[in-house]
């Protein structure tokens, strides 16, 4: 959590996955460029690690644009979300280095700066066949910079979370690009349907993702229709939030994690401050709810986090009769305690 | 505890037990498909035909420098030419996106020696020249003689820059390539329309404009491109050069 900026800490479970991500690229990319080297061998060295970075730079890109959605379909897939930084900085390492081999051959030793070659050598901004698909990869690859270059928690406090998410959103628009760079690009030169397939089948398997991901949260956003008697909303009965669990409940228009712990209820505000984790579908853990993406704590009764840290969300009134649970669906200001509600009134807690 | 239960967080030094297995399992899956996708990628890109850049091996030339259209090294072939001209005919071009006009306008029609590098393909040969290498040398000069007449024809091909495609860079052609070559033609290099004949062997012409001059920056918005010259074709030793109008290149 973010009180002082220190280098985040390496542990066991990090090294773990940094370990990982070394040998799948490291495999990726001395694989292809055996195999290409023996059965292209006429192939300059430069093209087979222009190709090799490029490739491996839009195969990792697939993979951090599908965790996000995977997490939100299945939780279990969450310990790939954890680190995904990571991904996203290596990511942006293949395609740095895909982009300078190719702007030194394609653009170097000229009688035009790299730069002003990159944008201005093949002119046929007229034709969509013809059309300059290296300047596509360019601007992609800044933007993959500013996040890689952004990325850490320091970068988000700084900015202000409103500002790096939009500037993250545009990791999108970084693979819009880069999709159309190779379809415009090698696509136009390559024949085998091995290559355009798995190209499409990426786009088509991103989108879905989303798409199914993004539909399937769309059920949650529906405003919560109970019962309201003097601003409480009945929300649902005791027994249907599992212990230390939450269930997430949409009043006046926001995501509200509702926390059963301790034979007591509390309601706190969905997003997590840090990257707007889904707080509901956290656990409470020493006491305190803990977000699903990268575990931050917020305590259930005034939703700040435990000291050093300052992070906090919103609280709710709540209040639990005859098994159901009632949630006032104004939110007090983040921070602001509230008395949890008591599942079993004092000393009937065995009755 | 049950599955379901499991709860991972990041920086707790253990996972939970199910969940660390089922992640093992993801990770593993992934590096898998890492390993099959580098195999069918790698396989899916086009064989490429032999070109050859002897980068790292310089060698020295004797010969005759021939300034226009395009630089060339005019080389007397050994021993009996049985038909074929007498002299074979060398690209000349400098380092890098460069052509060697420069270094080389000194030397027209005289006989030098040269350090460069080989570049070749399908029976033409380019020379890199190592800058700062040419020399005058005893021995004959040679001279290509009145071009050979071969006729108006009509061709369709792509034009490219005849260094990369010769063997500097491969592929050396088609779209990926276009703004490579469209920047090697801007700086000096020989455009050559390569026209593939019946058989799919490639002839290659060098592109002269009407008065024998290179076309240079003229062509370069149809590089890489399938086009269609028209104009008339002649013979300089063993080169073909192609003499038409750049501003009637027509786009297929
Ligand atoms: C300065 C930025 C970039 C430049 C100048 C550039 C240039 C190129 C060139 C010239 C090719 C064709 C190479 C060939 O002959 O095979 C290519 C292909 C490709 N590029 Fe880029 N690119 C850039 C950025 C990117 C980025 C950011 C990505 C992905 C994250 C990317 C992914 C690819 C892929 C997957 C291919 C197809 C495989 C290949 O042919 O190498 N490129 N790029
Ligand atoms: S801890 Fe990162 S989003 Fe909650």
């Amino acid at each position: 959590m973010s009180v002082g900026y220190q280098a985040v800490g390496w542990n066991r479970q990090k090294k773990l996955y940094d370990r990982t991500l070394a040998l799948g690229v490291g495999l990726y990319l001395a694989l292809f460029l055996a195999i290409s080297a023996a059965v292209n061998p006429n192939a300059t060295a430069e093209t087979l690690v222009i190709r090799a970075f490029g490739t491996g730079a839009l195969l990792l890109l697939h993979v951090v644009l599908a965790i996000g959605p995977l997490c939100r379909l299945d939780r279990r897939f969450l310990p790939l979300l954890y680190n995904r930084r990571h991904l996203g900085v290596t990511m942006f390492g293949l395609a740095l280095v895909h982009g300078l081999f190719s702007l030194v051959q394609f653009h170097a030793f000229g009688d035009t700066h790299p730069l002003v070659s990159l944008f201005t050598a093949n002119s046929r901004y007229d034709s969509l066949a013809w059309f300059p698909f290296q300047p596509l990869g360019f601007v992609a690859l800044v933007i993959l910079f500013l996040m890689a270059a952004t990325s850490h928690d320091f970068w988000l406090a700084n900015l202000g979370a409103p500002v790096w998410k939009a500037l993250h959103m545009l990791v999108y628009v970084a693979y819009s690009l880069v999709v159309a760079h190779v379809v415009l690009g090698s696509l136009q030169a390559e024949t085998c349907p091995l290559l355009t397939g798995l190209v499409g089948a990426g786009l088509v398997a991103i989108v879905a993702l989303h798409l199914v991901a993004g539909w399937r949260e769309r059920a949650l956003d529906a405003e919560h229709a109970g019962d309201a008697t003097d601003g409480f909303v009945d929300v649902c009965a005791v027994d249907d939030i599992e212990p230390e669990r939450a269930k997430i409940v949409t009043l006046g228009g926001e995501r509200v994690a509702v926390f059963r712990y301790d034979d007591k209820v509390s309601a706190v505000g969905n997003a997590c401050r840090h990257q707007n984790g889904p707080l509901g579908e956290g656990r409470i853990i020493d006491g305190c709810i803990t977000c699903p993406w990268h575990g931050y704590q917020y305590r259930p009764e005034d939703g700040c986090s435990p000291p050093p840290f300052t992070e906090k969300v919103p609280t709710y009134d709540v209040r639990v009769t005859r098994g159901r649970v009632l949630v006032r669906s104004e939110a007090h200001a983040p921070g602001t305690p509230v008395a949890p509600a008591q599942v079993h009134a004092m000393g009937s807690r065995d009755a | 505890m049950p599955e379901r239960d499991e709860f991972y967080v990041g920086y707790l030094p253990q996972a939970p037990p199910r969940l660390a297995q089922r992640t093992r399992r993801v990770a593993a899956l992934l590096v898998v498909a890492a390993v099959l996708i580098a195999g069918g990628v790698a396989l899916g890109f086009a064989r490429l035909p032999r070109a050859t850049f002897e980068f790292g091996n310089e060698k020295t030339f004797t010969g005759t420098v021939e300034v226009a259209p395009y630089p060339a090294l005019l080389v007397r072939r050994p021993g009996n030419a049985q038909g074929l001209p007498k002299f074979s005919r060398y690209h000349l071009v400098a380092f890098g996106k460069h052509g060697a006009d420069e270094e080389l306008r000194e030397w027209d029609g005289q006989a030098v020696t040269l350090a460069g590098t080989l570049v070749h393909r399908d029976g033409q040969t380019m020379i890199e020249i190592v800058g700062g290498s040419v020399r005058a040398a005893e021995g004959e000069r040679v001279a290509t003689g009145a071009p050979e007449a071969l006729g108006e024809h009509r061709l369709v091909g792509e034009i490219v820059d005849s260094k990369c495609f010769l063997g500097v860079m491969n592929p050396g052609n088609l779209k990926p390539h276009r703004a490579c070559a469209a920047r090697c033609i801007s700086g000096g290099i020989p455009p050559v329309l390569c026209v593939r004949d019946a058989s799919g062997a490639a002839v290659y012409l060098l592109l002269v404009d009407r008065s024998g001059g290179p076309v240079g920056r003229r062509v370069l918005d149809y590089v890489a491109e399938p086009v269609r010259l028209v104009g008339d074709v002649e013979r300089i030793g063993d080169q073909l050069v192609l003499r038409f109008d750049p501003r009637e290149i027509e786009r297929l």
